[in-house]
């Protein structure tokens, strides 16, 4: 029903500028001997080819977007995009742009966005080609130039999902670019070739600089610090930040960065860019979408994990874990997919950490913990390079695929950042892992000798005491406070046993939890009062003849 | 006990090096010469409390990163010599996550990581011994240039000392701190320790003693109870 107002120059214009291709590609080589007429009767084909369902919801979708519509287009993208993906596009791509053009008129912004939804599927569900990866950034380009450098703020608005997935995507191309680019032995010469002649396309400093410049654009670091202290966001916001898209993407952008700094092995970097945002908080920004939610604690957990923080990467882990657990019902099916395959990274890493510093957690997660991992968490406490192997095993799981910021240099060796920021991390760990095998040899005794200890474990009595040294140094830990910023903290100890050494005596000292009986004590109390209440409430109503209403089982 | 944090903003950070860090300048290629200069600085202050800039440093290690032409490899060992004697045992690590293999095999930054294990095992006596190997052939030490290295080394093996021993002889005390009988007296002294012949007694700890985790009731549980008492 659209076709009849489609205008023929301008359609048969528009596929020249997509059909504008780089060296290698062979969809259309003779484009210059296919006259107008064929390329028409293409296009027409080409758009009668588009089902008839989802031609309507493209037409949806154009009307939203022009209208501005938030809640529809929050229907037609997280209900009937992934819906008609997985009917109509479950193997192969959306149609092509050029075709779609022809429904909406050709309106601009529209097909940039309909090309981040079709290339975003095309990386999802099939092999993304050199030719595909380069347009999808000159299209990214197109979106973020017509977002940050038009004259005033746009008029488009977005729901928040959107926004955070266009963020998300953006980052994820760019790190599998940097994957696909430093595989050197896979490429072809003339891909090389290619790379070499356009390394501005996907560059470290482009990314950097399209998430910085949402952010400055947005001032949404101002914003956040207002309102942290209790001022009017809106009076720092300016032209851009008061609207929400900016405010959002500014946001989002944030997290963005937190994400990139991390894949470049910069923890501390990406920690103090956080500075802003309020961990703890449960109405923070964050909370609205839930991968961004998820992505914020992964990260930060992994950053204090590399930083040798176990105890902070222990708390965060576990805080997101037990939401993700909690709020699984409250979601739809593919967030909550997202989410877990996240959640497994993290329960690896947590049991890392666990091993490597024990702590007291929460049931639930120990429980589930216990069932996954049991085997590896006895394996990493006995010690020895059999713990080394499991604990890189766990890591490379469960790790974010790192980059290197540079193209690679073509002509020699493949560099792995991967196996680099692993070795590193286990000189940490290899020292750290003295803590649990030391530990469940002091628990045991309050006095003992060093020759005694050292017979026990094999090991020369000056080694053993260099040994306790490294214990004691290594039990003390840097831990988050709780303020804003979440690279302080205090020096404690984060272990429960402590031991001193008099010449050639050890003596040790456990502190014990007692037993705690308040917490159950009252959340008893507090059942029996609600259910006392429903019995009264109940007798009542039997009292004034009402009729009976069948109780909740309390 | 609290260390001050590695990550606040030490209070002998100029002011244009802190606005660089904080600002998107921090990528500008040109800012190398900035903070190396700053580093050069930092290396020239003996005083240990105020003479290390962790995030100044990894600054520069981050524009080295994404700049790998402008590499110097002098700047590096003298970053990771710094890292090596900072309070916080984790720096040292932090400054490797920014490097790359190819850098590691540098002969000084690769005789930097030997002293490190050496010294994160708690092996002075091996660490001392390498570090100034008289059968080295570099003219140099690889801790050359860093004012007051041996200082806070020592004050951090000190640190350890205390948290682990309570008694230990005199003769170890030496040994692991490189110094000989006479100057181990005067440290003694100066921290007031009890020397008792060859022993040495250090002011006993007051953790190590078994205790136990009482629970901590707060306030805010107990309302819905008090209330519905009230109610009654």
């Amino acid at each position: 029903m659209y076709q009849e107002t489609y205008d023929d120059e301008e359609f048969v214009g528009n596929i020249d500028v997509v059909a504008d291709s780089y060296a290698n590609a062979d969809e259309i080589e003779d484009a210059g001997d296919i006259d107008d007429e064929e390329l028409l009767l293409q296009a027409q084909a080409g758009v009668q080819s588009i089902p008839e369902q989802v031609r309507t919801f493209l037409g949806y979708l154009h009307r939203n977007l022009q209208s501005g519509k938030v809640n529809d287009l929050t229907y037609n993208y997280e209900m009937q995009f992934p819906r008609l993906s997985e009917k109509y596009y479950a193997k192969a791509s959306w149609p092509e742009p050029q075709y779609v053009a022809a429904l909406v008129n050709d309106d601009g912004l529209f097909l940039i966005l309909y090309r981040e939804l079709y290339y975003r599927h095309i990386y999802s569900r099939l092999h993304p080609s050199l030719e595909i990866r380069f347009r999808s950034f000159e299209n990214y380009c197109d979106l973020f130039n017509h977002i940050l450098n038009s004259d005033g703020p746009t008029d488009l608005e977005l729901p928040n999902q959107w926004l955070w997935d266009i963020v998300d995507e953006f980052i994820y191309q760019f790190q599998s670019f940097c994957t696909h680019r430093s595989r050197l032995n896979k490429r072809s010469e003339e891909e090389i070739a290619l790379l070499k002649e356009n390394s501005q396309v996907w560059s470290t400093y482009s990314v950097l600089n399209v998430l910085y410049s949402l952010i400055q654009k947005s001032n949404i670091t101002e914003q956040l610090r207002a309102q942290q202290q209790g001022g009017d966001a809106a009076q720092v916001a300016g032209e851009f930040g008061g609207r929400l898209l900016y405010k959002m993407l500014g946001y989002f952008s944030i997290v963005g960065l937190v994400r990139v700094h991390c894949m470049l092995g910069d923890y501390t970097l990406a920690l103090q860019t956080l500075e802003n945002v309020e961990l703890g908080n449960s109405r923070a920004l964050y909370t609205r979408v839930m991968a961004c939610h998820v992505s914020v604690y992964y990260y930060v957990g992994f950053a204090y994990l590399m930083m040798g923080r176990y105890a902070d990467a222990t708390q965060a882990f576990v805080h997101i874990l037990t939401f993700v657990s909690r709020t699984k019902q409250y979601h739809q099916r593919q967030q909550v997919d997202a989410a877990s395959k996240k959640a497994e990274q993290m329960y690896a890493l947590l049991a890392i950490a666990v091993s490597l510093s024990p702590v007291r957690v929460d049931e639930n997660i120990h429980a589930y913990l216990r069932e996954k991992y049991a085997d590896q968490q006895h394996r990493i406490q006995r010690g020895g390079e059999d713990a080394l192997d499991v604990i890189s095993e766990l890591y490379l799981f469960a790790c974010p695929k790192f980059i290197t910021p540079n193209p690679p240099n073509y002509e020699a060796e493949v560099v792995e950042p991967q196996a680099y920021q692993l070795r590193t991390f286990l000189r940490e760990a290899r020292l750290q892992l003295v803590v649990p095998t030391l530990r469940s040899f002091l628990k045991l005794y309050t006095t003992m000798g060093v020759d005694r200890l050292s017979g026990f474990l094999e090991m020369e009595p000056a080694e053993l005491k260099n040994q306790l040294m490294v214990y004691k140094q290594r039990c003390r830990q840097v831990k988050w406070d709780g303020g804003s910023d979440l690279l302080s903290g205090e020096l404690v100890p984060s272990t429960d046993l402590d031991f001193a050494l008099e010449m050639d005596m050890i003596f040790i000292a456990e502190s014990r939890v007692g037993r705690r009986y308040a917490d159950w004590f009252i959340r008893n109390a507090n059942k029996v009062q609600d259910l006392v209440v429903v019995l009264e409430n109940r007798q009542k109503d039997t009292i004034a003849g009402k009729p009976k209403v069948d109780a909740v089982a309390a | 006990m609290s260390i001050p944090s590695s990550f606040v903003r030490p209070t002998t950070r100029p002011d244009e090096i802190h606005r660089l860090l904080t600002d998107v300048e921090r990528y500008n290629p040109s800012n190398t010469v900035l903070l190396e200069d700053y580093l050069a600085r930092q290396c020239a202050n003996p005083d240990s409390t105020s003479n290390h800039d962790l995030m100044a440093n990894l600054a520069l290690l981050k524009l080295y990163q994404f700049n790998p032409e402008m590499l110097d490899h002098d700047v590096i060992r003298r970053i990771l010599a710094k890292a090596l004697i900072s309070a916080i045992p984790a720096d040292f690590n932090l400054c490797l996550y920014l490097l790359t293999d190819e850098v590691c095999k540098d002969a000084s930054i690769a005789k930097l990581l030997a002293l490190r294990e050496s010294l994160e095992r708690a092996q002075f006596v091996k660490f001392w011994r390498d570090m100034y190997d008289p059968e080295d052939e570099e003219e140099e030490s690889v801790v050359d240039g860093i004012a007051g290295f041996d200082n806070g080394l020592r004050k951090l093996i000190l640190a350890e000392i205390t948290a682990t021993y309570q008694k230990i002889p005199l003769a170890s005390v030496q040994d692991m701190v490189n110094l000989d009988e006479e100057a181990v007296l005067r440290l003694a002294k100066e921290n007031g320790w009890a020397v008792d012949g060859p022993v040495i007694s250090l002011p006993a700890k007051s953790e190590v003693k078994a205790s136990v985790i009482s629970e901590n009731v707060k306030f805010e549980q107990l309302t819905k109870m008090l209330s519905a008492a009230n109610d009654i």
